[in-house]
């Protein structure tokens, strides 16, 4: 089959879940013979094409300037368009693969003009991420939200709990539904590294405990309640110091709460690092804290696993099914900086515990969450809508 | 709690806006006055935030100042969308 699958972000241009989950299911479903062709957008030092492990990517320049958010996200998947049309004169695309309402307008467009059908992952939604539809900004990402699954054939998510969400707020029927879960690339967390340089590369000493937390810094993560929960976390583990990886418009913020605490010095914001460092500072952490507040998926718990990091992990959306409470990490109330103390304390208090969580985790994902297997439940879908 | 979107974000955001994303593409001071109708002294006084936290590069072009979006800048801005 030749796919076209059209996403926002596609390494090194890696804002959020999205880049990485395109990057592992594209190579995946190439790697079964399958030709894949990715339309993006641009990103410094990246080339306009380059073709890697199998896949061929098409990085699109947005030439106009733009006075706000929608406007951009329009010109760009006009932008998106005129490139996947002049690929389109070379090769015959049998689906369009569109990731999140942000490239759909590009993915519908051709799905007309093509005469193909178009599958959509929805990765999450408006109305989940902003708790709410509070401007008219995202009422109008809402609708467009809306309109993708509407002209999709199929709607693809990666948790039940984003199904769930699907049906109730779009009133999408529920057979139009297929949940393929995400997955990670395990041999990326096959390092041998020595944990003590890599925890002295950050300031943290050989008897303290590393509390470690990755997300984008932005309201969704909850990565507030984790700070208020420094306090009795430093209380009851005087020798905790907590790193914070992740960009956001929240940093300044999350800055200043973290100076209101009392415990400001324990606390370290790394901003963006590349993949290879996030790696090596999960191998060396002696707990990853995800106190998110929507979760449609949460990856990020499957690459703490996958690095024998124990997780805990507030109780909501897809962490909620990644996660099983006290057999593969600790699951948490969220917004609830006690329960975050209270998970890290367990984590921290038991290592035979902790241990135990991290192998029976290890286990479950080498079984559950391999690329191969959703290139292949994904592929499934391609040819059930005629690709 | 304040979620208020910092002043000096809303700069970066406005020079991801007008283009301003990449080496060749950079502006100088009284240009993004031009686009953002701010005043130059505001303007000045952000960037150099931005830069020290280095999400804004500056570069000598022409004679002028000119900026543009580090990659980091770059993702800071699309955060607010993801």
């Amino acid at each position: 089959m030749k796919i076209c699958m059209l996403t926002w972000e596609y390494p090194p241009r890696v804002v959020g879940g999205i880049a990485r989950h395109c990057e592992g299911l594209a190579k995946a479903i190439a790697h079964e013979g399958h030709e894949v062709y990715i339309f993006t957008l641009d990103f410094p030092g990246a080339p306009d094409y380059e073709e890697v492990d199998g896949v061929k990517i098409y990085r699109t320049v947005t030439e106009l300037g733009h006075p706000n958010f929608l406007t951009w996200a329009l010109l760009f998947n006009h932008f998106l368009e005129k490139r996947l049309g002049q690929v389109s004169q070379q090769v015959k695309f049998d689906i369009i693969h569109v990731h999140d309402w942000l490239t759909a307008p590009a993915g519908i467009s051709s799905k007309y003009r093509l005469g193909k059908p178009m599958v959509l992952t929805v990765h999450s939604t408006e109305v989940g991420r902003a708790q709410g539809i509070h401007n008219p900004d995202s009422f109008a990402i809402d609708g467009m939200e809306w309109w993708a699954t509407y002209e999709a054939s199929k709607v693809i998510v990666t948790s039940s709990s984003m199904k769930g969400e699907l049906c109730g707020h779009f009133h999408l029927p529920a057979d139009k539904i297929e949940v393929i879960s995400n997955a990670i690339e395990l041999t990326k967390y096959n390092i041998s590294i020595d944990r003590q340089s890599v925890r002295s590369r950050y300031g943290v000493g050989p008897h303290e405990k590393l509390v470690l937390c990755v997300g984008r810094l932005v309201p969704q993560k909850g990565i507030e309640y984790l700070i208020h929960a420094v306090p009795s976390i430093s209380w009851r583990h005087p020798e905790a110091r907590f790193i914070i990886v992740g960009e956001g418009w929240l940093k300044g913020h999350l800055e200043y709460l973290a100076q209101t605490t009392g415990h400001g010095w324990k606390i370290r914001f790394t901003g963006f690092i590349p993949d290879s460092e996030v790696i090596a500072l999960m191998t060396s952490a002696d707990v990853l804290v995800i106190p998110s507040i929507y979760e449609p998926f949460g990856i990020v718990a499957l690459e703490g696993m996958a690095a024998g990091v124990p997780v805990v992990a507030s109780q909501v959306g897809g962490l909620a099914e990644v996660v099983e409470h006290d057999r593969t990490g600790i699951l948490v109330y969220p917004r609830n900086p006690e329960s975050i103390a209270w998970g890290v304390d367990r984590i921290l208090s038991d290592p035979g515990h902790a241990r135990w969580l991290t192998e029976n985790a290890r286990e479950m994902i080498q079984k559950t969450y391999s690329w191969e297997a959703i290139a292949k439940k994904t592929v499934k879908v391609y040819k059930e809508v005629g690709g | 709690m304040s979620e208020e979107v910092p002043e000096e974000f809303r700069l970066l955001c406005m020079l991801h806006n007008i283009g301003a994303t990449k080496w060749e593409k950079s502006l100088s001071i009284q240009e993004i006055s031009q686009w953002t109708a701010m005043e130059t002294s505001s303007i000045e006084f952000h960037l150099q935030k931005l830069v020290e936290s280095g999400y804004v590069q500056p570069i000598e072009g022409e004679g002028v100042g000119k900026y543009h979006l580090t990659p980091d800048g770059i993702r800071k801005v699309l955060t607010l969308y993801s």
